[in-house]
């Protein structure tokens, strides 16, 4: 996989020389124009409608004949495109069609395939089915025209009518369309790129697209380290951050049933508890809540605390269920050692740990008695779920084009056999260092029981080339988790489903098959031949051209940020500190108001975090997995969210909050202060937060707003300004 | 309640606090389609009445096993030894003297017995206010129907065996399951529920000018309630008032603060061409909207409802139910919670504590009901993800049981034929399954089975029988059910009164 991504950027090199030359000029670093072209769906001469033709037709040259022409749903056409320039193996799952019919309902067409035009290479052929994949409107009526655009790495192009059926009907051209006819020379548009007004990385808004994927949320100093720097070796600093900059909680285990002095008797006399937070303390996850805010707020691996994150989302426990804050230390311990390490051993770790056990019940699976939960879920939520996908993470077909599923109950029924027999570690001696008499150890890995392990022989996942398909009988339970988990490993569903879940979390709801399938070939092979190799698909995530660049235009592109990457982006862009005058570090006590907007850190409501990676949102038929969380409800929690941080504070001096939490808008006050037109200030937001894709409409609006407070209030505008922008959607969505 | 155009935009554009802004309003699915029917000039003829469905899920899987059990001993059917015999050895059978004895015509009047704790309770631990629903079998206001669950069409176990008929996909995993019941189909996953897609059929016809979606949900999205061109109401529970429940802090009277208001508003007319900031802009307008209509004229219960999350979130559709009139809704459908079934372990105590819950926030619900005369007009039904296994998993005090299928679902009401079973007959002739392990309406096979009961009454025949009280035209039943049709001839399980 190496060599494809040296083939990317030898080719944008290629394509950008005069650009990345002049970038090269005033720096040594090493990242390119980030930004791909545009594609240009290629029209009829004179019209808005798309140049369009049956695939036995293509290719013909004779162009000027195609005119005017109605296709059948579910035929196939050829659309053509040019402005591309494709890496090696960028095919035709790297570009999708979408749809709008008359009554404004979205379609997706699938793309069967892309070619160059022989003699003109500059034209691709786009190869197009002409019915609907996305499967969440009833296919429109095909009596008319629908608009087709194509995307292609978060980029759209302009939009064209295609006859549905027939011809004609009510749906009106894009404000502003013009024809894109047949062009018998190559298009040179150029890039969208910056001017050389400082050195390093110079296109800011892409660098602020990448600190909100890698981080959570950009800050002046990390923008100016990668202007220095680089993307590419601040990710190598990032992979070898010290982590944590906060150290972890660290309370001792308790017993189950809390004692009289830690809260654990009501009735009175109730005994003082000592310290009088212990409840609060270590059995629930106040602490850990609070760590994690201030690791977020002010740690300096950024990138492995939001990976860590990422991974929590997916591997989930719950606090709900684990009641003390030590078990869920060790298990975040476990993901954000592992985040940059090897996925076998992280999910070697998370199997022994105890909080998991727990929490899915294998700590008390016994041969005579063996429960279910975790062999269910470590197939289904964890590594491969229900269907055989391909390497770019699609459904694969069987010949009634339906999916086929990964395994079956009875599957099931043999990973519970082979999980069974596992317990605490309460021996006395090395191999369990945390052992506490009186508290069961949740900190330490379980010890099987062999005793209690089924030892029949097993049958597990069947694909092919199978790894350890079959087990034998009599082993013993400690090898056979091995083997059971290699054949885990070793399915092919892992990498894709693996990278689309982390590209969901870190940059797009809906990234485009060949994607997934660059990010699934580095999970498969880091370039060295290793497998499961996170620092490596991490780096790709970040690093792909769907994920860079200065501005994206698909409709389709972007994520809800979750209620944690609002808060936390929100208070990071304006010096989250201690309540005012805020002379230090806010305490990180944000829980409440997060878990308003839907998201009780560490407290998921089930096993399948607070929101699945399937989720479609309603209308436009796109996966949107955060917008599982978005509700009228929730939605207006965030807009008071933004209100008590821009215009109040969350107070210090409490039991839970000695600090509180403020924003420091000293530095947008001067600028409203400085300048009584506020050009100035909302220019700098839009770079800060919008990453310069505030439209003129949007700041016509705000600054009508904006404008209604006098000047001499600059407090007040900055206060507007930035409460209208973070509330907006479009702040709210990341793209 | 017939409206006309001017009227309706008067209303809307009140609702969102601001000069009419028309652009606003017409990118609400629900508004333009009304807009658009009284600007055609036509009359809208909205029901005379009030109704209202509220689902109350039991998530992770309420065990059917435990909550209603035979508590005879009559040796034609499965009887309170049978039961014992699967689950007393580890210590999961609740003990006969204990069950609330319930009489079922359907079962030639044997008695049968409903989990302790859904009726009287000792006075200790969590506050008890009420008799719970027991009470409510003999008064005729609870039905039961039976043996339910996912299904693509009827399966007998023999096709189940041989694949004869197509199962449900993935059985027994919980976000699969949860999805068909709420989906309302079993053969392929959906992407809105039947709720969702009741409302987006009945909103125009019986709700012209509600100023609230149609579907409300106390517990957030829920694929129950997302439809294709309606969203729903999603709000905290009763212990945030209506009034607070979407109001956007922050805001007063001033010129500034109403051109930042203004300008909240204008910024989501714009960049609607990018589908994720569009939908997050829609829900954020219906948020707008409803404020407006909920914050006006508080409403409270006059029964007392305890102060669990599900009790504060029947308390919370007991105030909107009250708030009605103003909210100028004829038909309303109502989504909560109650969460942690999935007992894997420690079952006797945790299940036994959410029934509780539940029958206690039911109870009040009903009397509140009754209280605001609105008994007949709202029928209250459980849905589940699924049953649990008979054969037990693990011992003693942690025992549990694992995943299974059909179950035993609660209907509640006025307007409910109550006092009996209802569902269609498995292979003992009755609707109650034969509780034998590898029996013959056991999933499992062989000497591992573990009782896991093959449905006998299908989501949708349990839907339908609701959603046809609720006022969906027949015509209409297959678009909100599309296998609805496989199940033809037994779509009315009878236990609503016309």
């Amino acid at each position: 996989m190496m060599s494809v991504k040296s083939l990317l950027w030898r080719q944008i090199l290629s394509a950008y020389c005069v650009i990345f030359l002049a970038a090269f000029s005033v720096s040594a670093q090493q990242d390119p124009n980030p930004d791909s072209l545009t594609p240009i769906l290629i029209s009829e001469p004179d019209s808005l409608r798309a140049l369009a033709n049956a695939p036995d037709k293509f290719g013909s040259g004779n162009f000027s004949k195609i005119k005017n022409r109605a296709f059948e749903p579910n035929s196939k056409v050829v659309l053509y495109v040019t402005n591309l320039d494709l890496m090696a193996d960028e095919g035709a799952n790297a570009f999708r069609v979408n749809v709008e019919d008359a009554q404004g309902r979205h379609y997706r067409f699938p793309v069967l395939d892309i070619q160059r035009l022989n003699g003109q290479e500059w034209i691709y052929a786009l190869t197009v089915e002409l019915r609907d994949i996305l499967g969440f409107h009833t296919q429109t009526a095909a009596e008319g025209d629908v608009l087709v655009s194509v995307a292609w790495r978060g980029l759209a192009s302009n939009r064209l009518r295609l006859g549905f059926g027939a011809t004609g009907g009510t749906i009106k051209d894009d404000t502003g369309a013009a024809p894109s006819p047949f062009p018998k020379t190559p298009i040179k548009t150029s890039v969208n790129s910056e001017p050389p007004n400082a050195v390093g990385y110079l296109y800011s808004g892409d660098r602020t697209r990448f600190l909100e994927q890698a981080t959570f949320g950009p800050t002046p100093a990390l923008d100016e380290r990668i202007r220095r720097i680089g993307l590419r070796i601040w990710l190598e600093e990032q992979f070898n951050a010290q982590y944590p900059t906060n150290p972890y909680p660290d309370f001792p285990l308790m017993p189950s049933t809390a004692p009289p002095d830690c809260n654990g008797n009501n009735t009175p006399p109730d005994p003082p508890d000592v310290p009088a937070t212990c409840s609060r303390d270590r059995y629930t996850m106040y602490p850990v809540q609070n760590w994690f805010f201030k690791e977020a707020f002010y740690g300096n691996a950024q990138l492995k605390h939001r990976v860590a994150w990422a991974l929590g989302q997916f591997w989930v426990i719950s606090g709900v269920d684990t009641q003390q804050s030590s078990y869920m230390v060790a298990y975040h311990q476990l993901l954000s050692k592992n985040a940059f390490g090897n996925y076998r051993t992280l999910m070697n770790d998370i199997t022994l740990n105890p909080g998991m056990g727990n929490y899915l019940d294998m700590v008390r699976s016994t041969r005579n008695n063996p429960n279910e939960n975790f062999a269910r879920e470590i197939l289904q939520l964890f590594n491969i779920g229900l269907f055989m996908l391909n390497q770019d993470g699609t459904l694969q077909l069987d010949n009634n084009n339906q999916p086929i599923p990964t395994y079956d109950q009875e599957t099931v029924n043999n990973f519970t056999k082979v999980f069974t027999g596992w317990q605490l570690c309460e021996t006395t001696g090395a191999s369990c260092p945390n052992r506490t008499p009186g508290a069961p150890n949740y900190k330490d890995p379980m010890l099987l029981n062999q005793n209690n392990h089924n030892v029949q022989a097993k049958t597990l996942l069947d694909y092919p080339n199978a790894v350890n398909k079959n087990i034998a009988a009599n082993l013993n339970g400690n090898v056979e988790m091995q083997l059971a988990l290699d054949n885990i490993f070793y399915h092919p569903n892992v990498a894709p489903f693996v990278s689309r879940i982390l590209i969901q979390h870190l940059v797009t709801s809906d990234p485009t098959p060949a994607y997934v399938g660059r990010v699934a070939g580095v999970f498969n092979n880091n370039g060295s031949g290793v497998r499961g190799d996170l620092k490596a698909v991490v780096r790709q995530i970040l690093l792909d051209p769907e994920a860079r660049g200065n501005v994206k235009t698909d409709p389709n592109y972007g994520k809800l940020r979750e209620p944690v990457q609002l808060a936390t982006n929100l208070l990071r862009h304006f010096g989250v500190r201690s309540a005012n005058p805020g002379t230090s570090q806010s305490d990180g006590y944000i829980n409440p108001q997060v878990s308003s907007m839907g998201q009780n850190t560490f407290y998921s409501p089930t096993v399948f975090n607070f929101y699945s990676p399937d989720y479609v949102v309603p209308g436009p038929g796109l996966n949107g997995p955060e917008f599982n969380i978005l509700t009228t409800g929730t939605a207006i929690n965030r807009t008071n969210f933004v209100n008590t941080m821009v215009y109040s504070q969350i107070a210090g001096g409490s039991t839970n909050a000695p600090l509180g939490t403020s924003i420091n808008l000293a530095e947008m006050q001067a600028l409203a202060a400085a300048d009584t037109t506020s050009n100035r200030l909302l220019d700098t937001l839009n770079t800060k937060m919008m990453h310069g894709t505030m439209t003129a409409q949007n700041k016509a609006t705000i600054m009508t707003a904006v404008q209604a407070l006098p000047s001499t209030d600059p407090l007040g505008r900055a206060r507007a300004a930035i409460y209208l922008i973070a509330t907006s959607s479009q702040y709210q969505v990341q793209r | 309640m017939k409206q006309d155009r001017r009227e309706f935009i008067k209303k809307s554009s009140c609702a969102l606090g601001m000069a009419a802004i028309a652009t606003q309003v017409e990118h609400f699915g629900l508004m333009s389609a009304l807009a658009q029917k009284t600007d055609d000039g036509m009359d809208f003829n909205p029901p005379s009445d009030y109704r209202a469905l509220v689902c109350v899920f039991m998530a992770g899987g309420n065990d059917g096993n435990n909550t209603v059990i035979p508590n005879h001993s009559d040796a034609s059917l499965s009887n309170y030894q049978s039961y014992a015999a699967a689950r007393s050895a580890q210590g999961l059978a609740l003990a006969q003297n204990t069950l609330l004895p319930i009489s079922v015509p359907r079962m030639n009047n044997l008695t049968y017995g409903l989990n302790p704790n859904l009726g009287i309770l000792p006075p200790s631990g969590t506050t008890i206010i009420n008799n719970g629903i027991h009470e409510l079998w003999a008064q005729g206001k609870m039905a039961i129907a039976t043996n339910v669950g996912t299904l693509v069409a009827p399966m007998t176990r023999a096709q189940y065996q041989n694949g004869s008929i197509r199962r449900p996909f993935q059985l027994f995993s919980h976000s699969d399951q949860v999805s068909q019941y709420q989906g309302g189909r079993a053969d392929t996953p959906v992407y809105t529920g039947w709720g969702g897609r009741v409302s987006d059929l009945r909103t125009a016809p019986d709700n012209p000018g509600g100023l609230i979606p149609m579907i409300t949900s106390i517990n957030g999205a829920q694929l129950f309630t997302a439809g294709n061109t309606t969203l729903p109401l999603a709000i905290a529970s009763a212990t945030t008032p209506l009034a607070q429940v979407l109001n956007p802090q922050g805001f007063n009277t001033t010129a500034a603060s109403q051109a930042r208001l203004a300008a909240f508003n204008q910024l989501r007319t714009q960049d609607l061409g990018a589908n994720y900031i569009k939908a997050a802009s829609h829900i954020t307008d219906q948020a707008m909207i409803a404020n407006q209509a909920l914050g006006s004229n508080p409403q409270e219960v006059t029964v007392p409802f305890p102060t669990t999350t599900i009790g504060n979130q029947l308390k919370q559709v007991a105030r909107i139910i009250k708030k009605r009139g103003d909210l100028a809704v004829n038909r309303q459908i109502f989504y909560v919670q109650i969460g942690s079934f999935d007992t894997h372990n420690n079952q006797i105590a945790g299940q036994g504590n959410l029934l509780a819950q539940f029958s206690q926030a039911v109870r009040s619900f009903n009397d509140e009901m009754i209280a605001q005369g609105a008994s007949n007009n709202v029928t209250l039904f459980s849905m589940s993800d699924f049953s649990r296994t008979l054969n037990p998993a693990g011992v003693g005090a942690i025992v549990g049981s694992d995943h299974a299928w059909a179950n035993h679902m609660f209907i509640i009401g006025g307007a409910v034929n109550g006092g009996n079973f209802y569902g269609v007959n498995t292979s003992n002739g009755t609707p109650y399954p034969t509780l034998t392990m590898n029996g013959p309406d056991d999933a499992d096979s062989g000497s591992g089975a573990r009782g896991r009961w093959i449905p006998t009454t299908s989501v949708e025949q349990y839907a339908a029988t609701l959603a046809r009280w609720y006022g969906l035209p027949e015509a209409d039943m297959q678009t909100v059910f599309p296998n609805y049709n496989n199940f033809l001839g037994n779509t009315n399980l009878g236990f609503m009164q016309p």
